[in-house]
């Protein structure tokens, strides 16, 4: 049974339709990749399925529940966990405390507003192994909002990882890094992901970055699917190429 | 060395009224319960960015509901506090889940609008409340147990000191617990926060019950110390000027509301006596902290002790720049 499948999404804006009938699957374990040129519903597409906006038509399944239209904090709780384009962390607190609020989601004792010492500290610890991971214990103490582009979106997916979850949504995780910091990034990203199990959708710009991490492809054009298989498949296809690849040859 | 410095500031206060005069001990009490109600509303003000324009009710409904209480019911004293603080937090129930379906100015305009509801309610329902009149000879009684302690002026202060610094204690509990961990994750960034998967709107909900619960015990304990409430608790101006008190304290450090509305209310005091133009000179100060000290009363004071780390320095560099961009 595939993790996520989302049957025949459609999101329009007005006389725009910006998610065309998309049909897409994630199998427990998989990377996949949504590429596609500006415009082509990326966004949106990864907007639906966190249940940011809600969809004109058409079902997200997760795990086997239709999880359509729930709201973006359950969503979160089912175990999907996401990065934003523009990079969202809160700046003037601790890199560490970043983390350490990611973690504490899953906290029964979340709520707690007098005593939950022990929230704090189990968290604070999950934080430490997220930013291990992550190569971010350097900066631990420092404010999130004074770490360098580079660490910030590294920061944003240690604070993904510590909710645990099942399936991370990475929104273009490499924007605007300079080539020194995209190669230090995907090569964390990578490490990070070898252990396997966790099931990964990647939207990006970069083909490189792409190419590197992904087990599948999809390829949206105007909201429609236009290809979908295997990173050599998709290069190869020749409606992708006219597409999209075509602009980076 | 902040327990210290707490315990330091206990004694002061507790010690006080041994030195002062007479009348002076009627302006401390009413600071230090203008101090407690503006300490309430930085929980919204400083550590959810909620800027209430409708506080005022939360004062207005304690102090009704204490002064009907006790007028009325002829309940002992402490008891007609908790009765009214629960009473208080009961109303602000529905008040809050209302107020938090919206963000932004929208939010202050909601809060704005209950407040002038319990306003305009005070004069419909005359019979009840008194109308304009309000409710006059609010008695403090004796008890419980024959106790006549808070009778007297001076053992009503202690009173209200012993609710402010508990009350502080407790929001300082508050801020510092998983619950207020996440407060500050809406503060600065309330999209990821529920990204994360966190009921946002819950939590401010929860932030604005907490905050009325604490603005009612501070109205509670006005109507049996000045002995009536009247319908000005409720008006605007009222949840403007505590407004104020919160900004020029400084918020989000609950310390500094508290100096704040205790300044505010001696100094009003002190000018009032010597020109009628004094909300000329309240509006000067005001304008001046906005401008120049937006940390307030409490961030000077910490600038005093402390030069701040170059890395602050630098990252209000990075704030202004990216606002500026």
């Amino acid at each position: 049974m595939p993790l996520l499948e989302c049957k025949g999404l459609i999101r329009r804006f007005g006389a725009l339709v910006a998610v065309d009938a998309v049909d897409m699957t994630v199998e427990p374990g998989e990377i996949r990749a949504v590429i596609g040129p500006n415009g082509a519903g990326k966004s949106t597409l990864f907007n639906l399925i966190t249940s940011t906006i809600r969809p004109s038509g058409g079902r997200v399944i997760f795990d086997g529940v239709d999880i359509t239209g729930l709201p973006v904090h359950e969503v979160a709780h089912r175990g999907i966990a996401r990065t934003f384009q523009l990079c969202h962390i809160f700046p003037l607190l601790s890199a560490r405390e970043n983390v350490r609020i990611a973690a504490q989601a899953r906290e029964r004792g979340r709520w707690r507003f007098l005593g939950g010492g022990h929230v704090l500290s189990r968290s604070a610890s999950e934080a430490d192994e997220a930013l291990e991971r992550l190569g971010l214990a350097r900066c631990a103490r420092t404010p999130a909002g004074l770490l360098s582009h580079g660490d910030q979106r590294l920061l944003e997916v240690a604070m993904a990882v510590a909710q645990r979850p099942r399936l991370l949504m990475l929104d273009e995780p490499t924007q605007g890094l300079s080539i020194q910091e995209t190669d230090h990034a995907v090569g964390m990203l990578k490490t990070m992901l070898a252990g396997g199990g966790l099931s990964v959708i990647l939207v990006e710009h970069d083909m490189e970055v792409v190419f590197r991490l992904a087990d599948n492809i999809t390829v949206l054009h105007r909201g429609r699917v236009i290809a979908d298989g295997s990173p050599d498949a998709v290069k190869a296809n020749a409606e992708v190429r006219s597409a999209y690849l075509g602009e980076f040859d | 060395m902040n327990w210290k410095l707490g315990f330091a500031a206990a004694a002061l206060c507790a010690l006080l009224p041994l030195v002062l005069p007479q009348y002076m001990l009627t302006i401390a009490v009413e600071a230090l319960i203008f101090g407690l109600f503006a300490m309430s509303l930085d929980l919204m003000v400083g550590y959810c960015r909620l800027y209430s324009f409708g506080h005022a009710a939360a004062y207005g409904l304690g102090a009704y509901s204490c002064g009907m209480l006790l007028t009325h019911l002829h309940l002992p004293l402490p008891l007609g506090i908790v009765l009214a603080v629960a009473i208080t937090t009961v109303i602000a129930v529905p008040i809050a889940w209302v107020c938090t379906r919206s963000t932004g100015v929208s939010f202050s305009m909601l809060t704005l609008a209950f407040a002038q509801l319990g306003y305009a309610m005070l004069y419909r329902f005359k019979e009840f409340t008194g109308g304009s009149d309000g409710i006059d000879g609010i008695p403090r009684p004796a008890g419980p147990f024959g106790m006549t302690v808070l009778q007297g002026k001076l053992g009503y202060y202690y009173l209200v000191l012993f609710c402010l610094f508990g009350s502080y204690l407790l929001c300082r509990a508050v801020v510092g617990s998983p619950f207020g961990a996440v407060l500050a994750g809406i503060r600065e960034n309330e999209a990821k926060t529920r990204a994360l998967g966190y009921n946002t709107r819950a939590y401010k909900t929860t932030t604005v019950i907490l905050a009325y619960a604490f603005g009612g015990l501070a109205g509670a304990l006005y109507a049996p110390f000045a002995g009536f409430a009247s319908p000005e608790l409720f008006f605007w101006l009222a949840s403007g000027r505590v407004l104020i008190m919160v900004i020029v304290g400084g918020a989000g450090t609950l310390i500094g509301p508290i100096l704040g509305g205790a300044g505010f209310l001696f100094v009003e005091h002190q000018l009032s006596q010597l020109t009628d133009l004094w909300p000329l000179i309240f509006g000067t100060i005001f304008i001046g902290f906005v401008m120049f000290a937006p940390q307030g009363i409490w961030g000077l004071i910490m600038r005093m002790f402390e030069k701040p780390p170059a890395a602050q320095e630098a990252l209000a560099g990075e704030e202004a720049s990216r606002a500026a961009s």
